[in-house]
């Protein structure tokens, strides 16, 4: 049974436990109220609360997610108290002298990152702002100053805007959180770069990936459940197409939830696994459900929900619930809620999803499936001055007093100053722009006639706080024209164009220059050994996924990274 | 008494199989129990069949369109909507090979295959098990480029459904040419095989036969006639035969005039005046434009090769 209580005007939730005693706190800001220009700042602030916590042999975490940041911990009521208290003193008032080093540690962290299937999903649904922010780098980290830092703890690491939970006997003695005083920070609205679904885009990956947001309720986990089951059934088993089928169903604030399928294609059959999906998801549609499969589904979910009350495992969930402004909600509620599902509320789900969901086709189209291609270029370029590629005929660069265009072949790709997420800028001249929409614009001034010079006049022109500096790069990393684009009309591998394209680009230009690769989870941890990080890891994933929703264990699995 | 030299050529289906007339009349006349009275008894390949026949009638979309929108779950009424969308594609785009068809011919003609899928999905996804839904999503799926793995998956759902399902293999047969997304070195082998599947005198044979004389069309003249008589594809053709249409369980099963078809051209082709008066016995006034049209116009070039193969027989 979960108790709701307050501990320095922090809510809080208390449950009993059957294993170890462990808290967490809570706060209700993530990647997805960052700005591009000032993304991974959140992540900073993490590293940094709990670089003075300090101990060694502490089952302690700190994790940074797309709404949630949280520091975890697992241990006596003693040890506790003095971790939370630290990090709530350390908060207040961060060790700027790590700073450098920080940010060099994250940077280290993302390099040792693989990029997930699913990564640039939130891109082309939301853009380069909010929501779309999970499947950018940490872009923002070289320009992050100290007043920068102090300004978002101020805005965000607040008691009103943070939870507390304990599993375990009580309020551990000597526990303190002296966090400032401020507001609650509701998550940002969801922005669309859609403007039609369903929508997909191509990508040059054998893995289809399809979401699509849902109602935050039982039977959408439910759904989720079934569509992987049918998956399976479909692309793996009777077609031997897939190897992994997969489906996911994740919270997203206080209504809304995620629902994320995945599905491997076998060399050469990306197509048959695309019309395969298409089947699968229209099937549910229309209602053609197999009752034995939402029998199960609702089964295990309601086991898993009933497994993770014994544990305390819900609590973090119920926790994160209050930060998103709902109601806690008990085991037997929602057990209830899960048991009352049926094949009549998966169908409505799906017709719901299937409306507004986004798919990554794999090196293929969809367009035959009724989806509509996502914008991957601008409807118009800027007015401005047009330089010429030394590349070859078919592209041209427009620099103007409002932002700056890609053409080729009589399509655009433009960035807005007024519209504009980050501009990238190395030392060598070149520069990087990435819209709102997702839309990207490099410059390499190498590679355009008289670009050089009108550097200064364009970066008098970019607005002074979307700036990032980045460090030198290595000569060889400058880009040399390749004069094969003279005189053919079409050379293959050309540069951005599309949104696939520039990310790509953005991407590269990542490898190549050491920057860190997206992350969409961010977890800090102390000095353990090699089986307590393990132990810690899956505490921490069990703690969050036990919450509101048994669900998503796979995609969390996927998603929550290790420093 | 020497048999009468037919005097017509009758390429109707109408005219082949009279259930045809049947349906074409009551589709016309926008009666869809009759249409389906008389279409769902059949065999799977004979409703396929019929539903090209009531795909062709002009306006049959409007009909079918409140059909479906009545009762969904009808899938003989997905199917025909299917192919009527499909149908009127086609006809915008022309068969025409791709670089005379224009950019507008194209888009529509996609704008209608998108219908037509979006038609067949919803379709299958109500009544998975009806083959001729599938075998609908085999030619929208081709126009659409859908690509071979996804075709192929279409085709291994009609033929769990319905082995030896002549519309569908067909349509494989186009989509598995190179001009769409095969290669004759998938062509030939799958055709030989669906023969030799096939139960001995049925009327499959043809697939051999229309395999080759879609390569012969793809090859430079004078190379076209030496590779249909090579021995190789000639001992390939004939096996075909004896298996289809020489075999004497060859009956008049659905597909039978096109097989009939197929052998007296390839036959006649081939100099072999025996077996093309044979076939064109069997049809007398019966014939199929394809693979015909391939040589001029069908009408003429089968009179001639028809008098020319009975002449000799008389």
């Amino acid at each position: 049974m979960i108790r709701q209580l307050d501990v320095d005007g922090v809510p809080t939730l208390l449950a009993p436990t059957t294993g170890p005693a462990h808290a967490g706190l809570a706060f209700r800001v993530g990647f997805a109220d960052e700005p591009l220009y000032r993304r991974g700042i959140t992540h900073l602030v993490e590293h940094l609360a709990l670089y003075s916590t300090g101990v060694a042999d502490y089952h302690y975490n700190g994790a940074t997610g797309v709404e949630y940041t949280f520091f975890h911990m697992q241990g006596s009521e003693e040890d506790l108290a003095a971790f939370l208290t630290g990090v709530c003193s350390s908060l207040r008032d961060l060790p700027m002298q790590r700073l450098a080093v920080e940010k060099d540690l994250l940077q280290a962290e993302a390099n040792g990152r693989n990029q997930g299937a699913a990564d640039s999903m939130s891109l082309w649904r939301h853009g380069a702002r909010d929501f779309g922010m999970p499947s950018y780098p940490e872009w923002g980290l070289p320009a992050i100053t100290e007043d920068d830092l102090r300004a978002w703890v101020q805005r965000y690491f607040t008691r009103e805007n943070a939870v507390l939970w304990l599993a375990g006997e009580g309020v551990p003695e000597g526990l303190r959180l002296d966090l400032p005083s401020g507001t609650r920070q509701p998550a940002p609205t969801p922005s669309s770069a859609l403007p039609v679904t369903p929508a997909y885009f191509t990508a040059n990956s054998g893995v289809l990936v399809w979401d699509a947001e849902v109602e935050r309720a039982a039977r959408s986990s439910v759904f989720a459940g079934v569509l992987e089951r049918a998956m399976r059934r479909e692309l793996r088993q009777e077609a031997g197409l897939s190897y992994t089928a997969q489906a996911n169903y994740e919270p997203l604030g206080a209504d809304r939830a995620l629902v994320t399928a995945v599905a491997d294609s076998l060399p050469d059959k990306q197509g048959a696994v695309l019309g395969g999906f298409v089947d699968v998801l229209a099937a549910l549609r229309v209602g053609r459900i197999d009752e034995a499969d939402v029998t199960a589904v609702v089964k295990q979910r309601a086991e898993a929900l009933h497994h993770a009350e014994e544990q305390g495992a819900r609590l973090p969930g119920q926790a994160l619930n209050l930060l998103a402004g709902r109601a806690v909600q008990t085991a037997d509620e929602a057990i209830a809620e899960m048991r009352a599902v049926g094949p009549a509320e998966v169908a409505e789900v799906a017709v719901t999803a299937s409306a507004n969901g986004l798919l990554m086709a794999p090196r293929t189209r969809a367009d035959w499936a009724g989806f509509a291609a996502a914008p991957n270029r601008s409807e118009t370029a800027v007015p401005g001055t047009t330089y010429a590629s030394l590349e070859g005929p078919d592209e041209a660069l427009v620099i103007g007093p409002e932002g700056v265009s890609f053409m080729r072949g009589g399509e655009a790709a433009t960035v807005r100053f007024d519209a504009c997420a980050i501009v990238r800028a190395w030392p060598d001249g070149a520069r990087y722009f990435v819209g709102h929409d997702g839309i990207a614009v490099s410059i390499e001034p190498t590679l355009w006639a008289g670009v050089a010079a009108a550097l200064p006049w364009l970066d008098s022109h970019i607005p002074a706080a979307l700036r990032v500096d980045q460090p030198p790069r290595d000569p060889a990393q400058i880009p040399q024209p390749d004069v094969s684009g003279w005189p053919a009309p079409q050379r293959p591998g050309g540069r951005v164009l599309t949104k696939r394209a520039a990310v790509g680009l953005g991407l590269m230009a990542l490898v190549l220059m050491g920057v860190p690769v997206a992350l969409s989870f961010a977890v800090t941890d102390g000095s353990l050994t090699a089986s307590d990080r393990l132990a810690v890891f899956v505490v921490i994933v069990c703690l969050v996924i036990g919450a509101g929703a048994v669900l998503g264990v796979r995609r969390f699995l996927r998603r929550i990274r290790r420093t | 008494m020497l048999p009468a030299m037919p005097a017509e050529v009758l390429f109707d289906v109408a005219d082949h199989y009279p259930e045809a007339r049947v349906v074409r009349t009551a589709m016309t006349a926008r009666d869809w129990v009759q249409v389906r009275t008389v279409v769902d008894p059949l065999p799977p390949t004979g409703r396929s069949m019929l539903l090209g026949v009531v795909a062709e009638v002009p306006g049959a979309e409007e009909t079918l369109e409140k059909v479906l929108a009545d009762d969904p779950q009808d899938s003989t009424a997905a199917a025909a909507l299917g192919r009527r969308w499909t149908s009127i594609g086609w006809k915008i785009r022309t068969s025409a090979r791709a670089e005379h068809v224009s950019a507008d011919q194209f888009a529509t003609f996609h704008e209608r295959l998108r219908r037509a899928e979006a038609v067949l999905i919803d379709g299958v996804a109500r009544n998975p098990g009806d083959p001729a839904l599938w075998t609908a999503r085999l030619t929208s799926g081709r126009g659409l480029e859908v690509g071979l793995a996804e075709i192929r998956r279409r085709y291994d759902k009609v033929i769990a459904l319905a082995p030896h399902h002549l519309p569908a293999q067909n349509a494989l047969l186009q989509s598995l040419c190179p001009k769409w997304s095969g290669s004759w070195e998938l062509l030939h082998p799958w055709a030989r095989e669906a023969v030799l599947a096939a139960p001995e005198g049925s009327v499959q044979g043809f697939l051999v036969v229309d395999a080759y004389l879609e390569h012969w069309i793809d090859l430079a003249e004078g190379e076209d006639q030496r590779f249909l008589s090579s021995e190789p594809v000639r001992n390939e053709i004939y096996e075909a035969a004896r298996r289809s249409v020489l075999h004497p369980a060859f009956g008049r099963d659905y597909g039978w005039v096109r097989a009939a078809s197929s052998f007296a051209l390839v036959f006649s082709m081939l100099g072999d005046r025996a077996s093309a008066a044979a076939m064109f016995r069997m049809l007398g006034d019966y014939a199929e434009e394809y693979p015909w049209h391939y040589l001029g116009d069908p009408a003429t070039q089968i009179r001639q090769r028809r008098a020319w193969a009975l002449g000799g027989a008389q």
